[in-house]
C-alpha cells in the first residue's frame, strides 16, 4: 500500500496546501494592499513552480531545457502583456 | 513500432515522446490564452456600470471548497500516474475515478456559483466585469468539464485495453493538463478571488 | 419570408450579383467536370484523404492562389475608384466592405496559407523526416484554414461582407454601427482558420524539435528551418490571444455582453489592445519565413555559404522576443500618456537593429559571390532595396510624437505595403519559382518569369511611393473617395496605373504557368539549380517517404558537401518505413465547422448545438480509433527508387 504514495508526492501536497493557507492571510489579516500583492504573487508562482516540477515532471527527459525554456518563455511574454496593457490602460491614461 | 523497454510505457516509442512534446507546445499556448483573460479581466475589473463589483458578491466558503477540491484532484492524479508507472492497473483506475469525482464536485459547487451571482443580479450582460469575470471563469470550468469527458474515455480505453504504451501515453498527458488546470485555478483564486476580497 | 431575409445582401450591386452568378457557374463547372472525368474517386482517395505534408503543402499553395486573386480584385477596384476625384465607380459601404475584405484576404487567407505552403512542402525535406509530427492533425489544419476561408468567401454573397476594415474596431465593429452579419463571418472565419494556425504551430515545433535526421544538431539546420522554427514560436504565443479577443467579440455581438461596447463598463480600446498583441507579432510570422526563403536563394544563386549563419540565428530569435513587447505603436493616438508611448516607441526602434543585421549578412553573401541572376535571385536582390525603404519609413512611423502626423493616412498604407510586399510577396513569388521544379518536376519558363519580375517591381514603385506624398499631405486612408480641391488626383492616378501594371504582371505568372505546363522540358534533374540543402538531395518527383535512408549531414549546406566535398549523405541498409494511413476525417471535421461557423453567423441555435456535438463526435472517435500506421516493405522501396533513379 505505501509504494502507491511516495514520500515525493505527499510531501508537495502538503507544501501546496500551506502555500493556499498562507494565501488565505491576505483575507482574514488586513494587510496593505502592496503586502497582500506580494503575498499572492508569490504564492501563486510557488505553486505553479511546484505543480510544474513535481507533479507535472517537467524536467525528466533530454528535453527538459526546451520545455522549461519555453514555459518561462511563455510566462515572461504573458507578464509583458498583461502589464503592458496595464500600463497604457491604467496607469498611464 | 518499436518500443523502447528502457523507459517509462508512456514514452516507449517515437510517436508518444512527440505526444507528451507536442502537448508541451500546447499548454504553453494554454498559458497565453488564459494570460489574455487575465489581463482583459484586470483591465474590466472596476468597470462595474450599474452591476455589482466583485467584493459585493465573491464569498469565501464556496470558493475555498473549490480550491481544495481542485487541489486534492491534482494530487490524486499524481498518484494514479505514479500507480500506472509501477504497473498497478487497479490502483490507477481507483485514483483517477477519485479525480473524476472530485472534478465532477468542483464543477458542481462553480455551477452553483453561476446561480448565485445571476441570482445576485450579476449576468453575463450586465456590465463589462460580470461579462469577464463570467467568461474567465467560464473558460476554466469549459476545460474541466472537456477533462471529465477525456478522462473517462481513457478509463474506458484502459479498462478494455490495459496498460499499452498508447494507452499510459494519453493517461500521462491527461495528467499534464488536470494539473495545468489546477495551476490556472491557482492563479483565478489569487488574482480574482482574494484580491478581489482583499 | 421573415427567416430567408436574413441571407439576402444588405447593400446589393450590379458587381454582388455579377459575382454570384460567376461563383454559381464555377461551382457547377467544376463538379460538372469532376463526374464528366470520373475524378471524383481520384480527388478523394489521393487528396481530400490525404495526411502527406507534401500534398498538404500543394493544397495550400493552390488555395493562397485563388485568394491572391480574390484580394488582388479587391485592390485594383480600390484603386479604380480612388483614381479620380469624386468618382462614383462605388458608394461608400462598398468601398467599406472591399477594403476589409482585401486586409483579412490578403493577411490571413493569402500569405498565411503561402507560409504554410512552403513550410509543409519544405520543412520535413530540409531536416531528413519522412512527415510532419502529427500527420493528421496537418490535415486538420489546412481544412479548417480551407473552410475558414470558403466561410468569409460566400460572405459577399450571402448576409453581407464585413466593412469595418480588417481591424475591425470596436464600437464601430458592435452590433449598433455594423448591423448586418459582415462583422460575424469576420468573427467566426478567422476564428476557424485561427485554430487551424495555432495547430500546424504545435506541430511545427514538435517536428523540427523532435523529427531531425539524428546527425542535425540546431545550428546544422537550413535557415528555412530555423526561420520556420520561431515562426512557430510566435504563431503558439499570440494565436491564442486572438482566439480570446475573437470570442470576446463574438459574445458581445451575439449574447449581448459588454466587453467593447460604450455602455455597462465595456471598453472599446481594450479590442484593439488585444487585437494587436496579437496583430503585431503576426506581421513577423509573415516575414519571418520570407527572410529563410531570401537566405535559402541567396546563398545558392550567390554560390556561397549564408554569412553569418548564427547572427542570423540569434537577430530572428531577437526579433521574435521584441515583436511581443512592440504592440501599442499601432494605436499610439488613443490616449495613454507619454511613458507608454516612448516605451513602445524605443522597443520598436530596437526592433529595426536585428532586421538590419539580417540586411547585411545577405550583402556579405553577395559579395564576391557569384551571382546568377535567375527569376528567384531578381525578386531576392529586388526585395533588398524596396525592403529597406519599408524599413525605413518605419522607423518614422515608429516615433509616436511624429506619429500624430503620420496615423491613419495614405503614409502608413505606403509603408505596410512596402514592407509587405517586397517582403513577403516577392519572397513567395521567388519561392514558388524556385520549389516549382522540386514540386512539379519541370521548371518555370525564365524569360517569361524575368517580364513579370520587371513588371511587377515598377508596378509597384509606381502604385505605393505616390501615397507616401499624398500621405504626407493629409489624404486619409479608409476614404471612398476625396474633392478635386485638394490636389491628390494626380498622384492616385499614377497609383491607380501602378496597380495596372502589377495586374498585368500577375498575368503574366499565370501565363508563365500554363507555357510551362506546356512546353517546359520534363527531363530536368533533381538539383536544376546547383542548389545546396538536403531537400534537393532527394529524387524528383520527392517519393512519398521523402528519403530511402535517413540522410547523414555534416553542415547546414548538407547537400553541397555531397556534391563538393564527397561528403556521403545516404549510408547504411534499407529499412521497412513507417508511415501514417489516410483519413477523410479532417476534411469532414472541417466541414462541419463550416456548418458550425455558419449557424452562429446567422443565429441559427439549432444547428450550432448541433454541429457543436458533431465536432465532439469526431473527437471522440479519434481517441478510440487504433491505428497503427502501415509500413512500406523493402522491396517496394527498392523499385520505387530504381525507377526515380531512372528519370535522372
Amino acid at each position: 500500500m505505501s509504494e502507491l504514495f511516495p514520500r515525493k508526492q505527499i510531501m508537495g501536497f502538503v507544501f501546496s496546501l500551506s502555500l493556499t493557507a498562507v494565501a488565505l492571510a491576505v483575507y482574514f489579516l488586513h494587510l496593505s494592499f502592496a503586502i497582500g500583492m506580494f503575498v499572492l504573487v508569490v504564492t501563486a508562482f510557488a505553486q505553479a513552480l511546484l505543480q510544474l516540477v513535481v507533479f507535472m515532471h517537467a524536467g525528466e527527459t533530454k528535453d527538459k531545457w526546451i520545455i522549461y525554456g519555453k514555459v518561462y518563455f511563455m510566462i515572461t511574454v504573458a507578464l509583458v502583456t498583461i502589464l503592458g496593457t496595464l500600463l497604457i490602460f491604467l496607469w498611464d491614461m | 513500432m518499436k518500443i523502447d523497454h528502457s523507459l517509462p510505457l508512456e514514452y516507449s516509442t517515437k510517436q508518444n515522446d512527440q505526444n507528451i512534446f507536442g502537448f508541451w507546445v500546447f499548454l504553453a499556448a494554454e498559458i497565453m490564452l488564459f494570460a489574455t483573460l487575465f489581463t482583459s479581466y484586470f483591465t474590466l475589473e472596476h468597470r462595474v456600470g450599474n452591476g455589482p463589483s466583485g467584493s459585493e458578491i465573491f464569498e469565501i466558503t464556496p470558493v475555498l471548497i473549490e480550491t481544495l477540491v481542485l487541489l486534492t484532484s491534482s494530487f490524486t492524479i499524481g498518484l494514479g500516474i505514479h500507480a500506472m508507472r509501477i504497473g498497478k492497473q487497479k490502483a490507477m483506475l481507483t485514483f483517477f475515478a477519485i479525480t473524476l469525482v472530485l472534478g465532477l464536485g468542483f464543477l458542481g459547487f462553480e455551477i452553483d456559483e453561476f446561480i448565485t451571482y445571476i441570482h445576485e443580479g450579476a449576468t453575463l450582460q450586465t456590465s463589462a466585469f460580470t461579462a469577464i469575470l463570467m467568461m474567465t471563469l467560464g473558460t476554466h470550468g469549459a476545460h474541466v468539464t472537456f477533462g471529465l469527458f477525456w478522462g473517462a474515455g481513457i478509463v474506458m480505453q484502459i479498462k478494455k485495453r490495459g496498460l499499452t504504451p498508447e494507452t499510459t501515453n494519453k493517461s500521462f498527458i491527461f495528467s499534464l493538463y488536470w494539473h495545468f488546470l489546477d495551476v490556472v485555478w491557482i492563479f483565478i483564486f489569487s488574482f480574482i478571488y482574494l484580491k478581489g476580497m482583499m | 419570408m421573415d427567416f430567408l431575409d436574413r441571407f439576402a445582401v444588405p447593400n446589393p450591386s450590379i458587381a454582388i450579383y455579377a459575382s454570384m452568378v460567376a461563383i454559381g457557374l464555377t461551382v457547377v463547372a467544376i463538379f460538372a467536370g469532376l463526374t464528366y472525368f470520373k475524378k471524383w474517386g481520384y480527388l478523394w482517395r489521393e487528396w481530400l484523404t490525404t495526411v502527406d505534408h507534401k500534398r498538404i503543402g500543394i493544397m495550400y499553395l493552390i488555395s493562397a492562389l485563388i485568394m491572391l486573386f480574390r484580394g488582388g480584385v479587391d485592390a485594383i477596384m480600390m484603386r479604380a475608384q480612388l483614381a479620380v476625384p469624386d468618382n462614383k465607380l462605388m458608394d461608400a459601404q462598398h468601398y467599406n466592405e472591399v477594403f476589409s475584405t482585401h486586409g483579412v484576404i490578403m493577411l490571413l487567407f493569402m500569405a498565411m496559407p503561402f507560409i504554410f505552403a512552403f513550410m509543409n512542402y519544405l520543412v520535413p525535406l530540409q531536416i531528413g523526416a519522412r512527415d510532419v509530427a502529427f500527420p493528421r492533425l496537418n490535415a486538420l489544419s489546412f481544412w479548417l484554414f480551407f473552410f475558414g476561408a470558403m466561410l468569409l468567401n460566400i460572405s459577399f454573397v450571402v448576409g453581407g461582407s464585413p466593412d469595418a476594415g480588417w481591424t475591425s474596431y470596436f464600437p464601430l465593429a458592435g452590433n449598433e454601427l455594423s448591423p448586418s452579419v459582415g462583422t460575424n463571418y469576420y468573427m467566426f472565419a478567422i476564428q476557424i482558420s485561427g485554430l487551424g494556425s495555432l495547430m500546424t504551430g504545435i506541430n511545427m515545433i514538435t517536428t523540427i524539435i523532435k523529427m531531425r535526421a539524428p546527425s542535425m544538431t540546431l545550428m546544422k539546420m537550413p535557415m528555412f528551418t530555423w526561420s520556420s522554427l520561431v515562426t512557430n514560436l510566435i504563431i503558439v504565443t499570440v494565436f491564442p490571444v486572438l482566439t480570446v479577443a475573437l470570442a470576446m467579440g463574438s459574445m458581445d455581438r451575439l449574447f449581448g455582453t459588454h466587453f467593447f461596447t460604450t455602455t455597462n463598463g465595456g471598453m472599446d480600446m481594450l479590442w484593439a489592445n488585444l487585437f494587436w498583441v496579437w496583430g503585431h507579432p503576426e506581421v513577423y510570422i509573415l516575414i519571418l519565413p520570407a527572410f529563410g526563403l531570401y537566405s535559402e536563394i541567396i546563398s545558392t544563386f550567390a554560390g556561397r555559404n549564408l554569412y553569418g549563419y548564427k547572427s542570423m540565428v540569434a537577430s530572428m530569435v531577437i526579433i521574435s522576443a521584441l515583436s511581443c513587447l512592440v504592440w501599442a505603436h499601432h494605436f499610439f493616438t488613443m490616449g495613454q500618456g507619454p511613458t507608454a508611448n516612448s516605451f513602445f516607441s524605443i522597443t520598436t526602434m530596437a526592433i529595426s537593429v536585428p532586421t538590419g543585421v539580417k540586411m547585411f549578412n545577405w550583402l556579405f553573401t553577395l559579395w564576391k559571390g557569384k551571382i546568377r541572376f535567375t527569376v528567384p535571385m531578381l525578386y531576392s536582390i529586388g526585395f533588398i532595396p524596396l525592403f529597406v525603404i519599408g524599413g525605413m519609413t518605419g522607423v518614422m512611423l515608429a516615433m509616436s510624437a511624429a506619429d500624430y502626423q503620420y496615423h491613419n493616412t495614405m503614409f502608413l498604407v505606403a509603408h505596410f505595403h512596402n514592407v509587405i510586399i517586397p517582403g513577403v510577396v516577392f519572397a513567395m513569388l521567388a519561392g514558388l519559382t524556385y520549389y516549382w521544379p522540386k514540386m512539379f518536376g519541370f521548371m518555370l519558363n525564365e524569360r517569361i518569369g524575368k517580364w513579370a519580375f520587371w513588371l511587377l517591381s515598377i508596378g509597384f514603385c509606381l502604385a505605393f511611393f505616390p501615397m507616401y506624398i499624398t500621405g504626407l499631405d493629409g489624404q486619409a486612408r479608409r476614404m471612398y473617395t476625396y474633392s478635386e480641391a485638394t490636389g491628390y488626383g494626380a498622384l492616385n492616378m499614377v497609383s491607380f496605373v501602378g496597380a495596372g501594371i502589377m495586374a498585368i504582371s500577375f498575368a503574366i505568372i499565370v501565363y508563365n504557368v500554363y507555357y510551362s505546363v506546356r512546353y517546359s522540358p520534363r527531363n530536368i534533374s533533381a538539383d536544376p539549380w546547383d542548389a545546396r540543402s538536403l531537400e534537393w538531395a532527394t529524387h524528383t518527383p520527392v517519393p512519398e517517404y521523402n528519403f530511402a535512408i535517413t540522410p547523414n549531414v555534416a553542415s547546414s549546406q548538407a547537400f553541397w558537401d555531397t556534391k563538393k566535398k564527397g561528403h556521403e549523405l545516404f549510408s547504411g541498409e534499407l529499412e521497412k518505413i513507417h508511415m501514417p494511413n489516410n483519413s477523410g476525417v479532417p476534411f469532414i471535421m472541417g466541414a462541419i465547422f463550416f456548418v458550425w461557423g455558419f449557424s452562429f453567423i446567422f443565429s441559427l441555435w439549432i444547428p450550432a448545438i448541433i454541429s457543436t456535438i458533431a465536432i465532439l463526435v469526431c473527437l471522440v472517435l479519434r481517441s478510440f480509433e487504433v491505428d497503427h500506421g502501415r509500413y512500406i516493405s523493402v522491396k517496394e522501396i527498392e523499385e520505387t527508387e530504381i525507377k526515380l533513379r531512372g528519370v535522372n
